[in-house]
């Protein structure tokens, strides 16, 4: 069965389908190789037999799974020998500007009249991003009337390899997924945690198995399965250290090869289960986090009392999206929350984003730097820092989302990421390569 | 040293990693000396290796003969003697192959303790394997890759084995699930380079399935695995989902019982006969057994009318990967649609102008641009109507393993009919294979019995294999070009001719079906039909006919001069 969602053509009744004209020598070729390729693989695209050195626009659409249309588009001119090729070619126009062969993934924004404060997240990784790419004649925007369209390919990305199994973990109280590389094992594992928006997100963790580890995405917050109330989190370091041995101690995963990924809270987390007795985790990957809770503990064991940060900390820009940036500070991080930095035993790699709005990422990396220094840890120590990069940095060429919806009860608000589109993009693709790099000399080597 | 072969097949067996292999007359084994808390699959080991020949079983006194491993990048092997009564505190066992390239470990099991041989024994001299690196061949290391791991049916892909050890011996192996139920596997012997790398596209098999430098031989050379039923073929019924391989990697050269082995690392690929976006769409109108496969985006497209052989039905892939390439294409059932099913009657001409004309006005197909394309008797459908047909007007045709001998006036009934009346020429090999090449030869003069190739217009691509056993489409071809010759078109004929080439000319990386069960649409009789080809010769004869099948049809379908002008 083809998991084919089915492009709204309504959206595109703007286009005109009018191929043939008798002056060229061959009708126009759009070509996309892979045309299956994983999330973070490059796709070539490639347009052939136009006429040389003529304008044409290359324009990509996307349903996303609630049904919004994200669309980008970009401005080329031919060559000589009437190609163009995204990984050779600039774009002079439109949605990103330059040689990049990817730009038409991640710059995709939301289309003209969509809902406000979207974020494209995929939900079901086991069907694909599928991706309509058109190409033009002339240099024109997805809005004008009458477009020419000359020819069209589709892409699916996939998060899952072919052979990676899904599992569901619904035991001992934890609420997780697993998943696992294809082939015998053992593997080298890595354990996933997300941020305070809660919730059980899959994605960068099939990715990973898609790379050759074991990963488990661990819910903590937010989750049907979980207990109490949806808002606060209400497990605590037992639950934790639980699903670090659950991966552990899985017969295809190697023991001594598990590592831990935190983004936003997920940081405070997991610097918080690397300092646990007896848990001893390979490698941390942490991306702009606090290095203790900015929400307010209830008890011993890290459970949260509340479901936000303090309302003093809340800030709002003039146009009314929210951030709670001041609350991470280290300064300002729940009193008996921050983790003992030194008692680490493995190699951190803090990425941060220099935009990034809501978290003090570039703070709490100097924090662990300098606590790791001070107790002679400084070799354990990596930092990457990106310039225009905002707070969500994920598996590379998906879109950025400056704003975001964030909580719609008791009242709607839309909270402050940051990050500026191509930028963000870059930092992106250059951090992944370097998680990737990194985790392969950490757990693999 | 008390080691019986026998116990600890058993006991490797139990522990689940793998089955020994002896070799006849000689246990080559390896000891390893390490402490216990240090060993599990990832640490390197030292090894010694011994060849103990002849071996008896209980027998407990013989002369250990202990051989130097060797690799060509091993630093010199250093002797240390090893007194005999002495115990090893050996904890690991590997049992192995050694050969000129060094000790390639076939599996790997936990004995207590070692003892060497007693008083009687001389002392035994033990060399001491150099680089641990080049023998730990740690299954957590070993990369495999296979790229695309989602890619079409005719895209190749690039097998690369990584971090491997230099010098290793590796087999690759490629299995495969029918959607039927049968398992299919091939498999080639390789060796690590001195970067411990294998990299199909550039280096050659040193034997299995295929061997020298293939890189779809995992693929094309795909046999049904041991105790399947013979005479079977692979072929894809549901042309929508992808056919999954698992790739794997096993250390040694392994010719049997994968089944039981644990591989270093395994892959996943999947490979598509349907392009993203293309859409499948059943045509049942005017009595059609037809699918139509359409590529993605508003269109139009020009179209492709798809006719397979006398085993009637509807096959969907060609079809299917010709839309993937941007045609239109409707694959056409003409022996067994409904109306055949239900009264026994074959179609008419007529049925092949109405499939035509549903092609042609369909919304997103260029009517003035559809080609045929036929294999086997659907040459003799697609020849009669592009010479005949007021209806039809090709643009061009593609022409594999058939022939123009045929009654000329003939409805489908009666070409049938002309064709049993020459049953007499069967041959049946000595495998109670059926050789049916010889019921049209030799090619008739008699101008009623051919279609006449010079009331040709359009561009035509006949594609023969010379080891057809089933229709003589070499002889034919030849005949059809004397006939366009002497009529002043043969400029728009062109024969690619494959030696060794066998009757089932498909789409590229498929395995060869030199023979399968056939049963034709108009008979009850199943027989054997001897297909014919060469495993090796035909691959390549079908990757190339492929790819200028595909030329051959962009050029005259999508280019802007009409070639039937």
């Amino acid at each position: 069965m083809i998991p084919f969602v089915r492009v709204k053509w309504s959206f595109l009744h703007r286009i005109v389908g009018l191929r043939w004209k008798t002056n060229y020598r061959q009708g126009p070729l759009l070509t996309a190789a892979p045309a299956r390729p994983l999330v973070d693989e490059q796709v070539n695209i490639t347009g052939r037999f136009l006429p040389p050195h003529c304008p044409v626009t290359l324009l990509a659409q996307m349903c996303s799974e609630e049904g919004d249309l994200w669309e980008a588009f970009a401005h080329y001119n031919t060559k000589a020998d009437g190609t163009v090729n995204l990984t050779r070619d600039h774009s002079v126009g439109g949605s990103y500007l330059g040689c990049e062969p990817m730009g038409l993934f991640w710059s995709q924004q939301p289309a003209p009249g969509s809902r406000e404060g979207l974020r494209l997240r995929k939900n079901n990784v086991e069907t694909p991003f599928v991706t309509l790419v058109s190409l033009l004649e002339g240099h024109v925007s997805p809005i004008e009337g009458q477009i020419t369209e000359l020819a069209v390919t589709t892409i699916e990305r996939w998060y899952m390899a072919p052979g990676v199994r899904r599992i569901e973990i619904r035991q001992h109280g934890l609420v997780a997924t697993l998943f696992l590389p294809p082939g015998p094992g053992p593997f080298p594992a890595m354990l996933d945690l997300w941020g305070f928006g809660g919730g059980l997100m899959e994605y960068r963790a099939a990715l990973f198995a898609s790379r050759g580890y074991a990963s488990m995405s661990l819910a903590f917050k937010g989750h049907k399965d979980l207990p109490g109330p949806r808002k606060t989190m209400n497990v605590g370091d037992s639950y934790f250290r639980s699903a670090f041995q659950l991966l552990q101690n899985h017969h295809q995963v190697c023991a001594d090869r598990v590592g831990i990924i935190g983004l936003s809270f997920g940081v405070y987390l997991s610097l918080r289960i690397a300092t646990q007795p007896g848990i001893n985790p390979a490698c941390l990957i942490s991306i702009n986090g606090p290095v203790g809770s900015n929400v307010k503990l209830l008890d011993e064991e890290g459970r949260t009392e509340t479901s936000d940060c303090e309302k003093k900390y809340w800030w709002y820009d003039n146009q009314g999206h929210v951030t709670f940036r001041d609350a991470s500070f280290p300064g300002n991080l729940q009193p008996g929350s921050k983790v003992k930095i030194d008692q680490i035993t493995c190699p951190v790699m803090y990425i941060s984003g220099e935009d990034d709005l809501s978290i003090a990422s570039i703070e709490n990396a100097k924090l662990i730097e300098e606590t790791l220094s001070a107790a002679g840890k400084s070799q354990l120590f990596t930092y990457l820092s990106y310039p225009g990069a905002g707070h969500l940095i994920e598996p590379p060429y998906s879109p950025n989302s400056r704003v975001s919806l964030w909580s719609v009860k008791p009242e709607k608000m839309t909270c402050l990421w940051g990050g500026n589109l191509a930028s963000h993009a870059a930092a992106q693709e250059d951090a992944w390569r370097k998680i990737l790099s990194f985790m392969e000399n950490q757990l693999i080597a | 040293m008390t080691v019986y072969p026998c116990v600890l097949g058993n006991k490797l067996a139990r522990s689940g990693i793998g089955r020994p292999r002896l070799t006849r007359g000689c246990l080559q084994m390896c000891v390893c000396v390490a402490p216990p808390s240090q060993i599990h699959r990832h640490s390197p080991v030292l090894m010694w290796s011994s060849c103990l020949s002849p071996w008896q079983h209980g027998d407990q006194h013989w002369s250990l003969a202990f051989s130097q491993m060797a690799t060509p990048q091993t630093r010199p092997a250093r002797e240390s003697t090893v007194p005999s009564g002495s115990r090893i505190p050996s904890y690991l066992l590997l049992l192995g192959e050694e050969s000129e390239a060094g000790l390639q470990s076939v599996c790997v099991c936990r004995v207590p303790e070692l003892q060497t041989g007693g008083a009687d024994h001389q002392e035994t001299t033990a060399r001491r394997c150099v680089s641990t690196q080049q023998m730990d061949v740690n299954p957590s290391c070993v990369q495999l890759s296979v790229l695309p791991s989602r890619g079409l049916v005719d895209e190749k892909f690039t097998v690369l084995v990584q971090k491997a050890p230099p010098g290793l011996q590796l087999t690759l192996h490629a299995l495969h699930k029918c959607d039927d139920g049968h398992s299919w596997e091939a498999f080639a012997h390789y060796c690590t380079s001195a970067a411990g790398t294998i990299n199909v596209s550039e280096d050659p098999s040193l034997g299995g399935t295929y061997s020298g430098v293939e890189q779809m031989g995992l693929l094309w050379s795909l046999r049904p695995v041991p105790g399947s039923r013979p005479w079977i073929g692979l072929r894809k019924v549901n042309a929508q989902s992808p056919m999954v391989f698992t790739i794997s990697v096993y250390t040694g050269h392994q010719t049997e019982g994968f089944v039981g082995l644990v591989p270093l690392a395994g892959v996943e690929v999947e490979r598509w006969y349907v392009a993203p976006g293309v859409q499948r769409i059943p045509v049942t109108e005017d009595g059609l057994s037809a699918v139509l496969y359409l590529p993605p985006g508003p269109g139009p497209f020009p179209g492709v009318l798809d006719l397979w052989g006398g085993g009637g039905k509807l096959v969907e892939y060609r079809a299917a990967l010709l839309a993937s390439h941007g045609f239109a294409s409707l694959a056409l059932d003409y022996l067994t649609p409904k109306v055949t099913l239900e009264t026994g009657k074959l179609v008419g001409n007529d049925y092949f102008e109405k499939a035509y004309r549903v092609l042609q006005q369909h919304p997103q197909v260029l009517g003035s641009r559809i080609a045929m394309i036929g294999l086997s008797f659907g040459t003799s459908m697609t020849l009669k109507m592009a010479a005949y047909s007021e209806v039809i007007k090709l643009r061009c045709a593609v022409c594999i393993s058939g022939s123009h001998v045929q009654p000329v006036d003939g409805s489908i009934s009666e070409i049938m009919s002309f064709l049993s009346g020459k049953a007499a020429k069967t041959r049946v090999t000595d495998d109670n294979q059926v050789i049916w090449r010889d019921l049209l030869l030799p090619i008739p003069t008699d101008p009623t019995l051919k279609v006449d190739m010079g009331r040709l217009r359009c561009p035509l691509l006949l594609v023969v294999g010379e080891d057809d056993m089933n229709w003589p489409s070499c002889e034919s071809a030849a005949d059809m070009k004397d006939m366009m010759q002497r009529a002043g078109n043969s400029h728009l004929l062109t024969v690619l001719q494959y030696p060794n080439a066998g009757h089932l000319i498909e789409p590229p990386y498929t395995p060869l079906t030199r023979a399968s069960y056939f049963k034709s649409a108009t008979s009850d009789k199943k027989a054997i039909a001897l297909w014919g080809g060469q495993t090796v010769a035909h691959a390549h004869a079908q990757e190339d006919a492929w790819r200028k099948i595909l030329v051959f049809l962009r050029e005259n379908l999508y280019g802007a001069t009409d070639p039937t002008l």
